[in-house]
């Protein structure tokens, strides 16, 4: 398009936008096992200013809608998703009841909704939700997930993620961690749950509910400020890694490109969530770009950057890809195009 | 379209914000019927002052202090010499100020337009007057003025007679370099609304309005170019190199089948693309769709229309009052104001104020709507959106028509 009809004005990315999400609708994923206070902790927040204009769509995996009913009341909208599991055979109603949502917001049948809440039904695997957002054919032109939200519950929680791969990859893969029920729990439990969700999630802040009581903000912010304090690589279990790569000098998004698209192709099953705030040279504002398994979001550049720091900085969440191996694929090809 | 049991004409009127953050409302002291003449000035004391032309008497303009947008103030508010005439346009460049007077009926005093020196806000001082009264002139409706040099407006004038009664209104260009003594350098009118032409008149529209001229846009990018609407016969773009005279080098237009009522002209040099709206003047949108179309002008002498900005069911908005496009942010030329060739935003009466992407121009894309509560006393029931403008920090001023006054909004996509 801009071949045709040049701006000065634009990014070789589109419009410069303010934020990541741009103009699309704010979607915040609440994962958690099994009885963790997921439900709770939404009902306050719906019931919070900031909640209000809130959509909410619940995944239930059973056959009576409880959740549901329980939301009901407080939400612009409630959609109920079929009896199964979102990450499996609900994804398409996903698509469809958002789809929906949008639609009948402009003929106006269902009230102006800003912002939607996905419950995950506890034994959901976040990653094909995450992937549902990602390209524009899909979801990714009108929605945008600000924040993926893992409910941990103070009482049952350390055994859940003893026991259970899809309790792992929730917390793996949040961007913030919400420990619930502590009011339930002794003090020394609640220090260990933190302890082995720091360990699992570095890079994710970890917040306590009382009551389902948090701060509204917490369930909508996005959470990229939050990523700057990036650890070093991380050993999950069950093979995932997390680790950031991280350069100064302005990148050639060329080369870039083509260091994401090889490990894409070779790799894309094993790239669970990449996300990263590049400083592209010939770009003032920050190009945000977000991989899932296989699918790239559109990089998008934004307005400003968040402080001063203008390193580019990537966050990996990999299954038994190393970061060595990154590493080296992302220096070779950087030597490559300079040649 | 149907009327479902749920849609929000069984509800009332549903005010939205989507995208937009409200930083301040202003009835401004009770008189709150805003026009389509909106100017940011910075005054010698720094101080930041929009200048807002009011929809029709008692008042003639306010100007508020907006340097805390958040805090408007209105330092200034002046009054018409009577009930017959409206000062609908304005536009100020440094500290000098035009603002165009037009009367309801033809023959009346003042038509035409006023000079003012704006250094002290508080106290505009008038330092010219540019007459354009006459037996079937009804003044001036619409001004451009960013240069200091020239008026570019849509005039009657003492010598023009037209073919119809609502065709009064054509393009003047009127150097003002000495204000106290304003003087018409060229014109152009549509062929055949003027008496003596030697082409027929034009068709009437069903809805007729006039063959006559809205907005006269002129830009520093192209200062050979004027790119004038022009009501019911569409839009123009002239050239103007020659300001004796204007010569026409493409015509566009939408009606019939639309309605016609053709407003505003905004090219966007860079992009070899042209803004185009229409004006909604019918309530319960009975003259829909009135629209904002999106011109590749790559080529001005071939300007194909190639999409139009989304609006949504007219059945939710047609309850009350008028429903369509009307005013366009219109990068004007100062500083004060801001440029976007990305970015749209357009007032549509009781559809409020919109914003679009046209990143992609085949594809506008709706990013952000305001659409307030109805402000107390609207005759309507609804907000009737009417003006827009930006400053150059990107904040947005947006005008109701009836009572509303001045809303200050942040962009927030």
């Amino acid at each position: 398009m801009l071949d045709l009809f040049p701006s000065r004005e634009a990014s070789p990315f589109g419009r410069k936008v303010k934020r990541e999400r741009g103009a699309r609708i704010p979607v915040t994923v609440v994962t958690g096992f099994l009885g963790a206070g997921k439900t709770t902790l939404i009902r306050r927040f719906l019931g919070s200013p900031e909640g209000a204009g809130t959509a909410v769509i619940v995944n239930e995996f059973g056959a009576v809608g409880i959740d549901d009913a329980l939301l009901r009341e407080a939400a612009e909208e409630t959609v109920l998703l079929g009896n199964g599991c979102i990450c499996c055979i609900t994804r398409t109603d996903l698509q469809i009841a958002l789809r929906r949502l949008v639609f009948d917001r402009e003929r106006g049948t269902v009230p102006r909704f800003g912002r939607i809440v996905i419950e995950t039904s506890g034994l959901a695997d976040p990653a094909p939700i995450l992937q549902t957002f990602s390209t524009d054919r899909a979801l990714g032109g009108e929605f945008h997930i600000d924040v993926v939200l893992a409910v941990v519950d103070a009482v049952n929680g350390e055994a859940e993620l003893d026991s259970a791969a899809e309790a792992r990859k929730q917390v793996i893969l949040a961007d913030r961690l919400v420990i619930a029920k502590t009011d339930l729990a002794t003090p020394a439990a609640v220090a260990r749950l933190t302890e082995r969700l720091q360990h699992l999630n570095p890079r994710a802040a970890i917040d306590i509910a009382v009551a389902g009581a948090l701060d509204p903000n917490r369930i909508i912010e996005p959470s990229t400020g939050e990523r700057s304090g990036f650890l070093a690589e991380a050993e999950h279990g069950d093979g995932v890694l997390s680790f950031v790569i991280a350069q100064e000098p302005p990148l050639e998004w060329p080369a870039f490109s083509r260091a994401m698209e090889t490990l894409l192709a070779l790799r894309g099953a094993d790239l669970l969530r990449v996300k990263g705030l590049l400083n592209v040279a010939g770009c003032r504002g920050p190009v945000v770009v977000q991989y899932v398994q296989h699918l790239a979001h559109p990089p998008v550049e934004l307005q400003t950057w968040p402080d001063a720091d203008r390193t580019s900085r990537v966050v990996f969440i990999t299954r038994n890809i190393a970061e060595r191996d990154v590493r080296n694929l992302f220096a070779a090809v950087q030597a490559l195009a300079k040649a | 379209m149907p009327v479902t049991d749920k849609s929000p004409l069984n509800k009332g009127y549903q005010p939205v914000t989507w995208n937009f953050k409200l930083l301040a409302h202003d009835t401004l002291s009770g008189f709150g019927g805003m026009g389509e003449g909106m100017s940011v000035q910075i005054a010698p004391d720094g101080r930041r002052i929009i200048w807002l032309a009011h929809e029709s008497a008692p008042k003639n303009f306010t100007a508020v202090d907006v340097s805390d947008p958040r805090k408007p103030k209105v330092v200034c508010q002046t009054d018409l010499p009577h009930a017959n005439v409206r000062s609908n346009s304005l536009e100020t460049c440094g500290n000098m100020m035009a603002v165009a007077y037009q009367t309801s009926q033809k023959d009346l005093q003042p038509a035409g337009f006023e000079l003012f020196d704006i250094s002290s806000p508080e106290n505009p001082k008038s330092i010219g007057f540019f007459d354009c009264s006459g037996p079937h002139s009804r003044g001036v409706h619409q001004l451009w003025f960013c240069d200091g040099e020239y008026v570019h407006c849509a005039s009657g004038s003492r010598d023009f007679v037209p073919t119809n009664a609502l065709d009064d209104q054509f393009y003047r260009c009127v150097d003002v370099r000495n204000p106290s003594k304003p003087v018409e350098v060229g014109r152009w009118w549509m062929p055949g609304t003027r008496q003596g032409d030697n082409v027929m008149p034009p068709s009437r529209h069903p809805i007729d309005k006039g063959f006559r001229a809205h907005n006269t846009n002129v830009y520093p990018q192209r200062p050979d170019r004027c790119y004038l609407a022009y009501i019911d016969g569409g839009m123009f773009v002239l050239d103007i190199s020659d300001k004796a005279n204007p010569k026409k080098i493409s015509h566009w237009t939408n009606s019939p089948p639309y309605t016609g009522f053709m407003h505003t002209v905004v090219p966007l040099f860079d992009r070899g693309l042209m803004l185009v709206t229409d004006e909604s003047t019918e309530n319960n949108a009975k003259d829909w769709p009135k629209l904002i179309w999106v011109l590749d002008a790559r080529d001005e002498t071939n300007l194909v229309s190639i999409a139009t900005c989304p609006l949504p069911d007219p059945a939710v908005y047609a309850e009350a009052g008028r429903f369509g496009a009307h005013n366009i942010h219109e990068n004007v030329p100062l500083p004060t104001a801001w440029h976007s060739d990305q970015i749209v935003l357009g007032t549509f009466f009781n559809g409020g104020l919109r914003a679009y992407d046209i990143a992609n121009p085949y594809q506008p894309k709706e990013i952000g709507i305001f659409m307030p509560p109805a402000p107390p006393g609207a005759p309507t029931g609804t907000i009737q959106m009417n003006d827009v403008f930006v400053d150059e920090r990107g904040i947005v001023y947006t005008v109701d028509r009836h009572v509303g006054g001045l809303y200050i909004l942040e962009m927030d996509f």
